[in-house]
């Protein structure tokens, strides 16, 4: 019996799934440098997202005319659609850096730069606007954002501010089953799979513990565990890294030349993560995206690591290296998501309860990072911004987050979507597992 | 599998932890006797079984633990905690032995390394095997759909370790510094030079290793720049052609590795090598100076991959003759079109050049990484911009001038590429290069071509602060003082540089004919 067990060929096969990448329109290949600044891509936003809300005003307030900020006259209610502008004291300014007077300890950075005086302006082609009353909290939006806004110009040249119109969820592709009597007996008979989030692996620093990682990895391609475990673990079909997988020595790289053995120091992280990343990819498709400490460009959208980086894993047809953000199809389920700098900076200039709040924010703005270019690197775009949001993923996650987060949230129009906030990796040991049959 | 081996399989655990005072983790054995997870989880569990008193055990619990919302955990503990652990779990764990050590290290962390060393062990061997770390073979799950595409396999991957094939190799690869720009004219090399490469590689690739990984590394990341890069392909694309012509010969990988087959054809090469040199150096030069590391990685890599062996091959041959030195200097730059005998030249004063030629092929591809890293650290350190053009372009016309033209500095390079080339022409037969190969202090593996008559050539190692180039700037230095190449400039410079150049200078000291860099900054 023993050698029976013995003889016993893994009899598991790991589930397979349809995957499609929707990451085209965040590469930047096609696009040219030529010198541009930031107005096309603000134009671009305002252009699309305004149209999209003008589509919106009659079933929200019909009976107000639009006009442009330039036609406001005093007294009369009207509807104005533009970007937001916040003005904000605390924010750092590269002015600042040149003052005559500077303190001594200007680095201190506040991890948050709202202040009580903080406000907020309305923007379109035609002028700006100083927006006034209570309705609209400085607190709550970001520069970036294109709202509707319902109010009137005051004498003071203000316009009051009544109400807001946000665009809100951007219309969602059904999940093939839905509640229907058929559907729910198929789903019964489909299969769970599911879908491993991992981001802040950090390998190479001093806090990532690299037992932790390859426990994972042990579990995921079906060392780890008895049977049940395994058949569990035989059911994953995907794995994605939201970013800072590798921690670079920084250190080392002050500008001198780099003795060899620093050299072999700086590439060490690299390495082994490559060696761990060939086991997931020797056994189950695998998305890397790249994160803000990733060698990999600084502004937003960060495209793919290199495949030379990794020289092992790059082998496998199951790795695949991506944007970030990322967006991609599996199943027929939608996924997006970010390696968490869309919302980090949302934490830097505005509040919220917590980051799921934030995340919930961009979706109802349509927008995955308002607050770039203006303080998030972002490319010049020309001619489309690829940040907003067409159509509503089923899955919304993030990266790098403090803590594991998870809610679903609904639309108007019967979308549903699961926020997720993945923690670091180095500092949690924990992993998000998505299940794609809805729960 | 029977009692027998089981029991086999234990008593060698157990000398694995009582005398090697080993981790012996499941995935470690499995690995070490091929045997799948499962099974080699179930023969730690006879283990711990049989001769487990005195061992310390290390158990994985997986289950859901009992808090809400429900949560999967995978748990590693110590066999005194089992009972305790257990309990946070809901219901079932599966519990299974993880490791068996004679002691617990005080870090857990220590629990995985001898794991990662053979996983790295498993990592680095030639790209076109497929071992058990690759193919996840060991697992509990199958999964058919999951194909790894080891290409290059021709080229390259014989004996060398993965990094290596990787740069070397696969003609596609992006990795391999040559292929990057020469990409179609390097498989073809690649191809003819496989044969070659695999007499090599074991030497290169054992050569390699000795340089040092990081350099590889670093020539793997920069790899990418040359990937990317779309002026070095150019360039390197010329110079490929030019290399195929000259070099006529396999890839140059055949040319990093094969001295021997090198020598055959650095023969006619060199003079081919040596105007196509010219102008790639020129063009390199001007790319050199301006593009970023990426540049000159890419032309580093390029030399090291192909151009190496290409040109190397040529300089090799050459570096005993006198005209050699010619294409040894562009050995430096090596990489098929000038490239490489730019780039090299680029880092490091030209002497590199010259060592590069001299020493054995392996020293090329080691020179590359160096000459890599010499040359970002040069041109950041020693010379501006300029003079890396210059350097360069004094690489590409002759090895040997320009190498000499390096150490005077910058100016003089460039007024004497050109005459270098024909200065190293007649320059070479007039001296007598005798090599010296000599490990520095940094563990590279240095070629100095000691011109006999010449004082010293050594005193460049001892001199230079920043690299070997220094030393090898000297020894251009050395080499000069025939030096036709541009006497005046040489003079001028020296002693300006002495002034000003300090480091690279006190290499020079000795020579004050050689230009130096504050020559160039006179000039300018």
């Amino acid at each position: 019996m023993e050698a029976m067990e013995i003889d016993a060929e893994k009899h598991l096969q790991r589930k397979q799934s349809l995957y499609e990448s929707l990451d085209e329109k965040f590469r930047i290949e096609k696009e040219t440098y030529r010198g541009q600044q930031y107005s096309q891509i603000y134009f671009a936003r305002l252009h699309m997202m305004r149209t999209l809300i003008y589509s919106l005003i009659p079933n929200w307030k019909p009976h107000l005319p639009v006009c442009t900020v330039l036609g406001l006259e005093e007294g009369k209610e009207c509807i104005i659609v533009g970007t937001l502008y916040k003005h904000m004291k605390l924010k750092p300014c590269i002015l600042d850096e040149y003052s005559k007077e500077r303190s001594v300890a200007p680095l201190v950075k506040p991890h948050n730069f709202m202040h009580s005086d903080d406000s907020l302006v309305l923007e379109d082609e035609s002028g700006r606007v100083k927006l006034g009353g209570t309705m609209l909290l400085p607190s709550v939006y970001v520069t970036g954002t294109v709202v509707g806004l319902h109010g009137k110009e005051t004498s003071a040249g203000e316009f009051l501010v009544q109400d807001i119109l946000d665009a809100d969820l951007p219309p969602q592709i059904e999940l093939p089953l839905k509640s229907t009597v058929l559907s729910i007996a198929l789903a019964l008979t489909r299969e769970d799979k599911y879908v491993v989030f991992v981001s802040g692996l950090s390998v190479g620093s001093s806090t990532s513990n690299p037992l932790q990682f390859q426990l994972l990895v042990d579990h995921i391609t079906g060392h780890l565990g008895d049977e049940k475990e395994q058949g569990i673990a035989a059911q994953i079909v995907h794995v994605v890294i939201a970013g800072n997988s590798v921690a670079v020595p920084r250190g080392l790289l002050n500008g001198q030349n780099l003795a060899s053995k620093d050299q072999s120091r700086l590439s060490e992280p690299i390495k082994e993560l490559d060696i761990l990343l060939t086991q997931i990819a020797a056994g189950l498709p695998l998305d890397i995206m790249p994160g803000p400490d990733d060698p990999a460009n600084f502004s937003l959208p960060q495209q793919p690591l290199h495949r030379c980086l990794f020289p092992g894993s790059s082998a496998y047809n199951s790795f695949r290296s991506c944007t970030n953000p990322h967006s991609f199809e599996l199943e027929n389920i939608r996924f997006l998501g970010t390696s968490g700098q869309n919302v980090d900076d949302l934490e830097k200039y505005s509040e919220a309860k917590d980051k799921l709040e934030f995340m919930e924010r961009t979706l109802r703005w349509r927008h995955l990072a308002p607050t770039a270019p203006n303080t998030l690197g972002c490319y010049p775009f020309t001619d489309r911004d690829p940040f907003l949001i067409e159509s509503c993923p089923h899955v919304y996650f993030v990266g790098n987050q403090d803590k594991y987060e998870t809610r679903l949230i609904k639309g108007s129009e019967g979308q549903v979507v699961r926020l997720i906030c993945i923690p670091k990796f180095c500092e949690t040991g924990v992993a998000v597992v998505v299940s794609s049959v809805s729960s | 599998m029977a009692d027998i081996e089981t029991l086999g399989i234990l008593e060698e655990i157990e000398a694995l932890v009582s005398d090697k005072l080993q981790v012996v983790s499941y995935k470690w054995l499995s690995r070490s006797f091929l045997v799948t997870s499962n099974v080699a989880k179930r023969l730690l569990h006879e283990f711990v079984e049989k001769h487990g008193g005195g061992l310390e055990v290390v158990y994985t619990l997986s289950g859901w633990l009992k808090n809400d919302p429900p949560v999967y955990h995978i748990r590693l503990v110590s066999e005194p905690k089992l009972a305790e652990a257990k309990q946070e779990f809901d219901g079932h764990c599966s519990v299974q032995v993880y490791s068996v050590q004679a002691c617990i290290p005080k870090d857990p962390a220590a629990l995985w390394n001898a794991e990662f060393v053979q996983a790295e062990e498993l990592f680095k061997q030639p790209f076109a095997v497929d071992n058990c770390l690759r193919d996840n073979r060991f697992c509990g799950i199958s999964n058919s759909f999951v194909k790894r595409i080891a290409e290059g396999a021709p080229v390259s991957n014989v004996a060398s370790q993965p990094k290596t094939t990787g740069l070397l190799g696969p003609s596609k690869s992006i990795s391999a510094p040559q292929t990057i720009a020469v990409q179609q004219p390097q498989e073809r090399k690649v191809q003819q030079s496989s044969p070659k490469v695999s007499l090599q590689s074991p030497s290169v690739v054992t050569d390699v290793k000795d340089e040092s990984n990081g350099t590889r590394a670093h020539d793997q990341a920069s790899k990418p720049p040359a990937d990317k890069g779309k002026a070095p392909p150019l360039p390197a694309n010329k110079k490929k052609g030019q290399n195929d012509k000259s070099s006529g010969t396999e890839g140059s990988l055949a040319n990093m590795w094969g001295r021997a087959s090198v020598k055959s054809k650095p023969s006619c090469a060199p003079v081919d090598v040596v105007s196509a040199e010219a102008q790639i150096c020129a063009r390199e030069a001007v790319e050199g100076a301006s593009s970023d590391e990426d540049g000159q990685d890419a032309n580093f890599k390029r030399a090291s991959n192909g151009d190496g062996g290409r040109k190397r091959r040529v300089v090799f041959d050459f570096s005993d003759e006198e005209e050699e030195f010619e294409d040894a200097v562009n050995l430096a730059s090596p990489d098929p079109p000038k490239g490489k005998s730019c780039i090299v030249s680029k880092q490091s004063p030209k002497p590199l050049v010259p060592d590069k030629i001299n020493l054995n092929s392996d020293q090329q591809k080691q020179d590359k990484p160096k000459v890599k890293e010499e040359k970002s650290s040069n041109r950041e350190s020693n010379l501006s911009p300029r003079e890396d053009s210059s350097v360069l372009s004094k690489g590409k016309n002759n090895g040997i001038s320009s190498s000499d033209k390096i150490a005077g500095g910058v100016p003089e390079i460039d007024v004497n590429k050109k005459d270098k080339v024909t200065d190293a022409a007649p320059n070479s037969p007039k001296r007598r290069k005798v090599m010296k190969t000599r490990i520095d202090e940094r563990g590279r593996e240095v070629t100095e071509v000691v011109w006999e008559g010449e004082a010293e050539t050594k005193k460049a190692d001892s001199n230079e602060t920043k690299k070997s180039e220094n030393s090898i700037v000297t020894n251009a230095a050395n080499r000069a003082p025939p030096a036709k190449k541009s006497p005046a400039v040489g003079n001028t410079a020296p002693s300006n540089v002495t002034g000003k150049a300090g480091s690279k200078k006190a290499g020079n000291s000795k020579d004050p004919k050689q230009g130096n860099i504050m020559s160039f900054f006179k000039r300018v």
